[in-house]
């Protein structure tokens, strides 16, 4: 092992359970099980990395060979890579208050039929539910010596209702994850929830776009700080130069009413507790009071690049781990909603989102609202559909205002070259001035 | 997994099998990978991979039921896990898996020339690096990955089918100031260029550099290939597969035979299509592969379907199913999609050239209202460049705006499961600064 200078290893083993039911009809069931490991070399430029499957630790001689099997691929490698000391360990994982896994998997299949039956009232064309289970058993081991495991649950239920009238479809989703717990029953009102939206989107229009103020509900404005700020922060796209808030630390960037934080030590749907690099987690203030304070990092990113501290590196099972957000949100301001409409004059309050994407390079980002209202003389109005919002990193977060004091996280997955983790998002109502929304209708 | 070895395996979870159940299909999978990616211009890691995948899909009394898992030797925990998943499952109409077909095994996808070893992807990679110095910008990341996969479909009325297949993709990102580029290219074989990729990915870059404001208006724009199947496989695309046109979940329900895009144009599903990256003979469970003329000049003519749908709803499967559920089992989904067509200068006049969207997914699948935010746009005349396009977003509807085009390009290219050309759409809304 000459040319290895550090390894580690961190193996998955765990089981995914779903179960989808499609306008009544249980449409599949099962479990799939997973096993995999990747097997990270530092060579004297650069990782080699091996993805295993169904791995088992070779004994004596024959972990050494894995070993400089990986090393072997690290020699093609050129980058100059060092890695931060940082503190190891795990924080404990939170308690399990049910275990999904010992319910059966047909009180399951009837929970969620009983959700997805809630969603079938009159006007609704076409109902589909899903739930997905996943239980992770993982192990880290590195060449310093660091060793832990531990297991974790995460699991939850979709409810999509279709409404159509004439040619028109119009569609209301609800969708709710845990962490280490099993929220499937007595949830018919998210079916409820589900269908009425859909109804009620048939007679909103959609907002012709243009410049407007804009209120964000708790949703949509933490998909904002994930998508605007969030993935900007990973120290890896700093480190490679794609990033437009590099070389910003100290810089204000935003206005003084907001501040956005990392924290994959919450007991939220991103919780890890330790990182795929086996770093303890805590928090990271990403910009402070509208000053840029850190970035998030992995070992590597933070000997690179600096500002913050390790414990962001995250990996789907048997990949290579990237930097990655965790639980990420606004903090609460000092404002309430009403002051928020009021002060927002006229334009629109936006809820829910079917996700955004980001150029983190460009510093251009989009998300989408599912569904809004029009705000007309700080009052509520018409209900409007189909909003997207665009801007520029640099210039929207100075045009945050207001914030409120309600915030709420709300669960997903994102992802990144490739790979889907699990993360929440979340913020209060904000209000974001003089935004670009998009929409093709003529009111 | 040799392939003795595979059929071996496969014979003995049949075997086993058919004595619980009356049908069973058996996917066995093995891959070898080599990736290699760069963080600027150096080579920031390398990796290998050699996967295995075991998907089984039980059938009995019309309840199908589904396991997979990543270690085939674990296949009777497997198939205990498919059982119980179909005791769960409604009944439906079932008329069997398919039996075997006299199809030509010659792989289609393959290419011994492609070999997944580390100085392959290294090379790939310095051709990536060399054709972005065309233009001075920086690389931000490159990757390249080379892979080979043999996959054996089998099933117990005697399906055994092999499907060798190989993979190239290369993808660099460039950026000057804050103009950025993203190019890719992947293919079957070895013949992608990296230069051209390097370059194109560095071109974008320079060339969206000093963009400009646009005014909020209506424009003709011109959709990439990039763009276009971004919004079609969004969009469109799901709204073809006859599963949701049965359950309600397809806004193309109800249109057959009437017009649902502009008359000169097609859409089609051809799985022998020369360029496409995933052709076959067979789809995911082993019916005969064939082209779906979904939009035939104009007029709504198809709708895809795998056995599962096809049965539930008294049709035909029409070779649609392919890998990518729960576990790898089969869904409707397609195998080449193209746009067929009279070509012609898409470019003419004033039009808004797009290269790529942002958000895409955030498309309404239901109604196809979408607002995405431009990347690497020009306003162009007369098939010159004006200006780049600062920033903006374009607003629309995917079913509206495929009714009357302004045509397509001469050039297409393969993205993903499409090899589509350029579009022009006419009066878009673009809401700038």
């Amino acid at each position: 092992m000459a040319d290895a200078r550090y390894f580690d290893i961190r193996h998955v083993k765990g089981t995914v359970t779903h179960v989808d039911m499609d306008n009544a009809r249980v449409e599949s069931a099962g479990t799939v099980f997973l096993d995999r490991a990747i097997l990270r070399v530092l060579g004297p430029r650069g990782w080699g990395i091996l993805e295993i499957d169904h791995y088992t630790r070779p004994r004596g001689t024959l972990f050494e060979e894995l070993v400089e099997k990986a090393a072997g691929l690290a020699s093609l490698t050129g980058q100059e890579v060092h890695l931060a000391d940082v503190p190891a360990g795990s924080i404990a994982v939170p308690p399990l208050k049910e275990n999904p896994a010992e319910v059966d998997l047909q009180e399951k299949q009837q929970l969620l039929a009983e959700i997805e039956r809630s969603a079938r009232i009159e006007g609704i064309k076409s109902t589909r539910a899903n739930y997905i289970e996943r239980f992770e058993e993982v192990h880290f081991e590195d060449s310093s010596g660091n060793e832990s495991s531990f297991a974790i649950s995460r699991s939850g239920f979709s409810i999509l209702a279709v409404a159509g009238r004439g040619g028109d479809m119009q569609m209301g989703y609800v969708r709710r994850h845990v962490l280490q717990d099993f929220n499937l029953r007595h949830r018919q009102e998210e079916g409820r929830e589900a269908a009425a939206r859909a109804i009620a989107l048939l007679d909103a229009r959609t907002p012709r776009g243009g410049t407007m103020n804009a209120v964000l509900d708790p949703e949509l404005a933490g998909v904002f700080a994930h998508e605007a700020v969030g993935h900007a922060s990973e120290g890896d796209l700093v480190q490679e130069g794609s990033s437009v808030l590099g070389g910003r630390i100290g810089e204000r960037i935003g206005s003084p009413v907001i501040t956005i934080v990392d924290d994959p030590s919450l007991p939220e749907f991103g919780f890890e507790p330790f990182d795929a690099e086996g770093t303890r987690v805590g928090r990271t203030e990403i910009i402070r009071h509208g000053v840029m304070n850190a970035f998030l990092h992995s070992r590597e990113t933070l000997a690179a690049v600096g500002h913050g501290h390790a414990g962001n590196a995250r990996a789907m099972p048997g990949e290579p781990p990237q930097v990655r957000m965790s639980n990420t949100y606004i903090e609460d301001g000092d404002s309430t909603l009403e002051e928020l409409i009021r002060e927002c004059g006229s334009g629109i309050l936006l809820k829910g989102t079917r996700g955004g994407q980001v150029d983190p390079g460009r510093g251009v980002f989009q998300f989408n609202a599912e569904y809004g209202y029009l705000i007309k003389d700080g009052e509520v109005g018409e209900m409007v559909r189909d909003v997207s919002l665009s801007g520029e990193i640099l210039r929207t977060l100075h045009s945050i205002s207001l914030c409120a004091k309600d915030r709420t996280m709300h669960q997903g997955y994102c992802g990144k070259g490739g790979q889907s983790v699990p993360v929440s998002d979340g913020a209060p109502h904000v209000l974001l001035l003089n935004a670009v929304v998009g929409g093709s209708g003529s009111h | 997994m040799r392939w003795w070895a595979a059929v071996d395996l496969i014979d003995r979870i049949i075997k086993e099998g058919e004595r619980r159940v009356p049908e069973l299909e058996v996917y066995l999978f093995s891959g070898d990978t080599v990736t290699a990616r760069l963080r600027r211009r150096e080579i920031h890691y390398a990796s290998g991979s050699k996967t295995q995948g075991l998907s089984l899909r039980v059938i009995h009394e019309g309840r199908i039921g589904t396991s997979a898992t990543s270690n085939p030797q674990r296949w009777e925990e497997c198939l205990d896990a498919a059982i119980s998943s179909a005791r769960l499952a409604t009944p439906q109409n079932w008329k069997g898996l398919p039996g075997p077909c006299q199809l030509d095994t010659a792989p289609m996808n393959f290419d011994p020339a492609v070999v997944p070893d580390p100085e392959t992807a290294r090379k790939l990679l310095q051709g990536l690096i060399e054709g972005a110095e065309a233009y001075p910008v920086e690389i931000t990341s490159g990757s390249a990955e080379v892979s080979r996969s043999d996959a054996v479909l089998a099933n117990s009325h005697g399906v055994r089918y092999l499907e060798q297949e190989s993979m190239v993709s290369i993808g660099i990102e460039a950026i000057i100031g804050q103009s950025t580029g993203y190019e890719f290219d992947a293919s079957c074989r070895m013949d992608i260029d990296p230069q051209k990729v390097g370059e194109k990915a560095a071109y974008l870059a320079y060339a969206s550099q000093g963009g400009e404001d646009i005014k909020t208006d209506s424009y003709d724009v011109v959709l990439s290939p990039v763009a276009l199947s971004q919004i079609l496989g969004s969009v469109f695309v799901p709204a073809l597969s006859g599963k949701n046109v049965h359950a309600g979940r397809s806004r193309l329900a109800g249109l057959l035979l009437q017009e649902v895009m502009d008359p000169s144009l097609s859409l089609i599903d051809d799985p022998f299509h020369p360029k496409g990256l995933s052709r076959c003979r067979w789809d995911g469970e082993g019916s005969p592969a064939r082209r779906i003329n979904f939009v035939k000049e104009g007029i709504l003519s198809e709708f895809a379907y795998d056995l599962k749908t096809a049965y539930r709803y008294e049709r035909e499967s029409t070779g649609s199913a392919v890998r990518g559920g729960h576990g790898g089992s089969p869904s409707i989904g397609v195998h080449v999609l193209s746009i067929v067509g009279p070509r012609c200068n898409v470019v003419e006049d004033e039009v808004v050239h797009v290269h790529d969207v942002v958000g895409a997914h955030t498309a309404n699948p239901l109604s196809g209202d979408f607002s995405v935010e431009l990347s690497n746009a020009f306003f162009m005349r007369d098939g010159n460049v004006e200006f780049p396009v600062r920033k903006a977003m374009l607003s629309g509807n995917v079913f509206e705006m495929l009714k009357e085009t302004g045509g397509i390009s001469r050039e297409e290219r393969v993205v993903g499961s499409m090899v589509l050309p350029e579009i022009r759409l006419k009066n878009l809304a673009l809401i700038g600064n």
